[in-house]
């Protein structure tokens, strides 16, 4: 520890430029492969996520991109002839969010309304941590049971109401907690499942045949987006395809389970391997330049190694000193990617950004903590590399050599 | 370049920490035209895109590093040099001067690259004066190894 100490303090420090070079190199370094492991753990997490609606016979209404949107035409009889059509032909998995609304609590956050139907209920399958399964047989114009985040359960625990004076029917209602979602429960969005909407700040409310009837305009339109037909075939949703259109004026994708595949692998799996080889590179470009930086390193110091291998310090204990400081280095840079992550999830609370805000040490959750092991990794497999190439530049100069220097 | 304290290898280690600090420019300018079609890359690119002054500034670390090194190997040449009758001044002089000379077309050819591919000409500005200053800040190193 002794001789450790004093490489640190009277040699390394001593060219202090040459640390703090290899500390940019290394942050660079791990910035980059945080990002990158983020991205790619992100959107398997999405991948497996939404493997509840990737089944064999669903497919997922798309609006097609190049299809007109004339909103004189889209009228709220159009859209209820769709979901009667809808009703009596199909099962469908209705869920639809993005409706802000201010209801009191502690943080402060804006509250995001989600809607879901029993069919979408029972594919998600949502953990609770408190109060029990919802209940879609009620009556809108009394309370209706809703599942809520857990930033919102300390405010509203199971079996407390809340009032909302405007909603999407028009009138006020009364929700009343029927059940705690888990903490940091999210929902990935399908046509980017590298992005996430996490429900520690909504509510989900659910919607029954009725409460559609009821419903605005845009809660029904928006829903229709999204909606996934259960156990239907190609020939069936070609006639609903051609309902909504004759009702709305509106051109609809179904994507089925092989279209959604083929989609993951053309898109997604294309992007993850664009994000691995450009990674690649850029480490490889930031491996090259900490060994120069190591070699000039050693081209420095190289009087002050070689005097303490001449008066007896072994290259192991050479190896292990190296080893040591190098630690300390990658120590630093975790240290700041860690507080840099923090800050940036702690600024959605900040923010007061309820869709991004998380609850875990600092707001960072699970997918942050993995992405820090493959940095650490990285950052051992760096070290070694750093490291054994400066052993290997000092070996290969003999001792009398560089002590004359 | 005969009383320079630049030997040939110097000189390409320069230049190569220079051509990478403006190609790093360049690519970021380059970066930015691409129309992607996908959002998870576009996503993972703004990352690099939102903080691309910064990332080029920690880049140009290695300048700093080079200039450090090789005036901190040349402190006998120089001591060496003033006994024969060179001043600091002139070699300080001298010593801006090779660096400039570097630089300068290395700058050059990247406002080429910028004009080939029909970026901004003034994008990679910045870097000269930031490697200007790195310049003139490692010259009062010169002065350092007077007395050696």
């Amino acid at each position: 520890m002794k001789i450790f100490k004093f490489f640190v303090t009277q040699i390394f420090l001593r060219k202090a430029i040459l640390g703090i070079g290899m500390i940019l190199l290394l942050c660079m370094a791990n910035y980059i492969t945080f990002t990158a492991a983020r991205s790619i753990l992100s959107t398997f997490q999405g991948y497996q996520e939404t493997n509840y609606i990737n089944q064999e016979g669903v497919y997922i209404a798309n609006l097609d991109p190049d299809s007109p949107m004339d909103m004189g035409f889209i009228s709220e009889s159009g859209t209820q002839a769709v979901y009667d059509y809808l009703n009596s032909n199909f099962d469908y998995a209705f869920y639809t969010d993005g409706f802000i609304v201010s209801i009191p609590n502690p943080d402060g956050m804006e509250i995001s309304l989600g809607y879901m139907n029993e069919g979408y209920y029972n594919l998600k399958q949502f953990e609770l941590s408190q109060g029990t399964d919802l209940d879609f047989n009620y009556q809108f114009d009394r309370e209706i049971p809703v599942l809520i985040g857990k930033g919102l359960s300390k405010t509203y625990p199971v079996g407390s109401t809340i009032k909302m004076e405007e909603s999407v029917l028009g009138r006020p209602i009364t929700l009343k907690v029927q059940g705690v979602l888990k903490q940091n429960a999210y929902r990935s969005n399908y046509y980017a499942l590298n992005s996430k909407t996490y429900y520690n700040f909504s509510i989900l409310v659910p919607v029954n045949e009725e409460f559609l009837n009821h419903a605005a305009i845009d809660l029904t339109l928006n829903g229709l987006m999204d909606v996934a037909i259960l156990g239907t075939t190609k020939e069936e949703t070609a006639d609903l395809g051609k309902v909504i259109n004759d009702n709305l004026g509106l051109e609809f994708n179904f994507l089925s389970q092989q279209d959604n595949y083929d989609y993951f692998k053309e898109y997604y799996l294309h992007a993850l391997k664009m994000i691995c080889i450009i990674t690649f590179v850029l480490l490889i470009v930031i491996t090259c330049l900490s060994i120069w930086n190591a070699f000039v390193s050693v081209r420095s110091m190289l009087k002050d190694f070689t005097i303490n291998l001449l008066v007896g310090l072994s290259d192991s204990k050479l190896k292990q000193i190296f080893y040591g400081y190098f630690g300390i280095l990658s120590f630093l840079n975790l240290t700041a990617v860690f507080i840099i992550t923090a800050f940036n999830r702690y600024g959605c609370w900040l923010r007061k950004d309820a869709t991004f805000a998380t609850y875990g040490l600092f707001g960072l959750i699970g997918m942050d903590w993995l992405a820090f092991l493959l940095v650490a990794a990285s950052d051992i497999l760096m070290g070694v590399i750093v490291v054994e190439s400066m052993l290997w530049k000092i070996k290969k100069i003999p001792i009398s050599l560089g002590v004359l220097q | 370049m005969k009383k320079s304290l630049f030997r040939p290898t110097d000189i390409l280690e320069l230049s190569i920490a220079y051509i990478f600090c403006f190609f790093l420019n360049l690519l970021f300018d380059y970066g930015k035209t691409l129309d992607l079609d996908s959002y998870l890359l576009e996503a993972f690119l703004k990352n690099y895109m939102d903080y691309r002054t910064l990332i080029v500034l920690v880049f140009t670390s290695i300048a700093i590093v080079f200039h450090y090194q090789m005036l901190r190997r040349k402190k006998e040449e120089i001591f060496c040099r003033i006994l024969v009758g060179a001043t600091v001044f002139h070699i300080t002089i001298r010593y801006i001067q090779d660096c400039l000379r570097i630089l300068i077309p290395v700058y050059f050819l990247s406002v080429l690259a910028n004009f080939y591919m029909n970026f901004n000409l003034a994008s990679n500005f910045y870097l000269v004066l930031i490697l200007i200053t790195y310049i003139l800040i490692s010259a009062r190193q010169v002065r350092k190894y007077e007395n050696f």
